[in-house]
């Protein structure tokens, strides 16, 4: 008896062994450190006061929605930092669109998350999500902002200019600042690519030769420092909670395995799509983390999983948990709270079944 | 002189803390150092983007993880 609950607990482990064995070895080295590098390049050299300036309610809607819906991917990787600024956002005058269109594409589109959702679940899903979570930002925007057109008029209309913070960056020529971000994506591309080793390092190997170059004659000290900082930042806030709770969505599949889930979210109905992102919107799930939970605990990876509820549930997954809304609901105000909730689980349910039917 | 540090918690605006203290006892300086961990009363303050510091009421930084040593430039 003794020997069979340690025969039981001994495969749990080993599941979860091979969940970070599958779920890291093959993507670590291509995917997650070039992706780490890139994000950190973006929380390091993008000037967010220069993108902020964009939202303010005086701004034209032509102007600040996209803004505001592809801002996500340059601003932050992870709700913590979404939510002081958010709050800024709604409270002092920007307009209620693109503070709610922010809140949502902040942690919905990151760099992180895009790539490694195309890295592991197929660039297919990788590249709905990107487009999928842009589109549903400007929905949100523009629904949030024609339902709640009061609260921009009574808000105080103090600039998002006079609160942004000091403008020390030396200036450089956009050629070398496109050609630096351009190197780091080339890096990210080929790395994830399809091609053989050799040439893989080739490229590899000489764009980041390239990289440095532009940084020793174009970057100062601190500058580079700035980015290793935030790399290494983002790395250590992000990375050991992968691993431990990829570690443990193995162990939970062994227990309750993705067959489990096929009633519910094996299809691309209606119903499954509505269920993947009610899952989305509840469950907290930390940055990336996503990926192995929709590919192993519901078997997306195993063919269980239906595109559509993959899709819902990676769309309103990052943005909304539980206690995520518990600190919106401290923000907003009630109606507006709960209008955001509804428009992103009804729009995440549509955008996923959308994709069930043109993918299945 | 009192020196506010906004911060919901996140692992950036403890460091900040921890530079400050650190700024503050090189310095030597008598201090009141206050903690707004509150996001409302974060926003109220005008800080868009966390960890920020204020001095005497004035944000001097923020969406920055400031060094000690720009934390003493700051105070002098």
């Amino acid at each position: 008896m003794g020997l069979n609950m340690l025969d039981i607990l001994y495969a749990a482990l080993m599941s979860g062994v091979t969940a970070v064995y599958h779920y890291l070895s093959e993507h670590v080295l291509t995917c997650l450190i070039p992706a780490f590098f890139m994000a950190g390049a973006i929380a390091a050299f993008v000037k967010k006061e220069a993108i902020l300036k964009y939202f303010g309610p005086k701004v034209k809607k032509s102007i600040s929605y996209p803004i505001a819906s592809i801002s996500g991917a340059i601003l932050a990787v992870c709700s913590c930092t979404i939510l002081p600024l958010f709050a800024g956002l709604y409270k002092k005058g920007s307009g209620i669109g693109p503070a709610t269109a922010f809140l949502y594409s902040g942690p919905a589109i990151n760099v992180l998350a895009i790539v490694y959702t195309a890295n592991v679940l197929g660039y297919q899903l990788g590249l709905a999500r990107a487009v999928a979570a842009i589109a549903m930002a400007f929905v949100i925007a523009s629904v949030m902002s024609y339902v709640f057109k009061n609260h921009d008029s009574e808000n105080d209309l103090k600039s998002v200019n006079d609160i942004a913070g000091d403008d020390t960056e030396p200036e450089r020529p956009l050629w070398i600042k496109l050609s630096f971000f351009g190197s780091l994506v080339g890096i990210l591309v080929f790395g994830a690519s399809g091609l053989g080793w050799v040439p893989k390092l080739a490229v590899v190997y000489v764009l980041t030769l390239f990289v440095s170059v532009i940084l020793i004659y174009h970057y100062e000290r601190h500058e580079v420092t700035q980015w290793g900082y935030e790399t290494w930042d983002l790395t250590v806030k992000i990375f050991p909670v992968l691993i431990a709770g990829t570690f443990i969505v193995g162990v939970i599949a062994h227990i309750l395995p993705p067959e489990t889930f096929r009633p519910y979210l094996g299809n691309n109905d209606l119903g499954s799509a509505f269920l993947g992102a009610v899952i989305g919107a509840i469950l907290y799930m930390p940055t990336l983390l996503e990926v192995p939970i929709i590919g192993t605990t519901f078997g997306y990876s195993s063919g269980i999983m239906g595109d559509a509820p993959a899709l819902s549930l990676l769309l309103a997954g990052p943005s909304l948990s539980l206690p995520n809304m518990i600190v919106l609901f401290r923000i907003m105000e009630f109606k507006q709270w709960l209008a955001y909730i509804v428009i992103v689980v009804a729009l995440s349910t549509l955008m996923g079944f959308t994709y069930g039917l043109i993918v299945g | 002189m009192k020196i506010e540090i906004f911060g919901t918690g996140c692992r950036k605006c403890k460091k900040l803390e921890r530079n400050v203290e650190t700024a503050v006892k090189e310095l030597d300086l008598k201090v009141n150092i206050e903690k707004v961990r509150d996001i409302n009363e974060i926003a109220s303050r005008g800080v868009m983007m966390t960890p920020a510091i204020a001095v005497d009421g004035e944000v001097k930084a923020s969406g920055k993880l400031l060094r000690p040593e720009d934390i003493k430039k700051l105070l002098k």
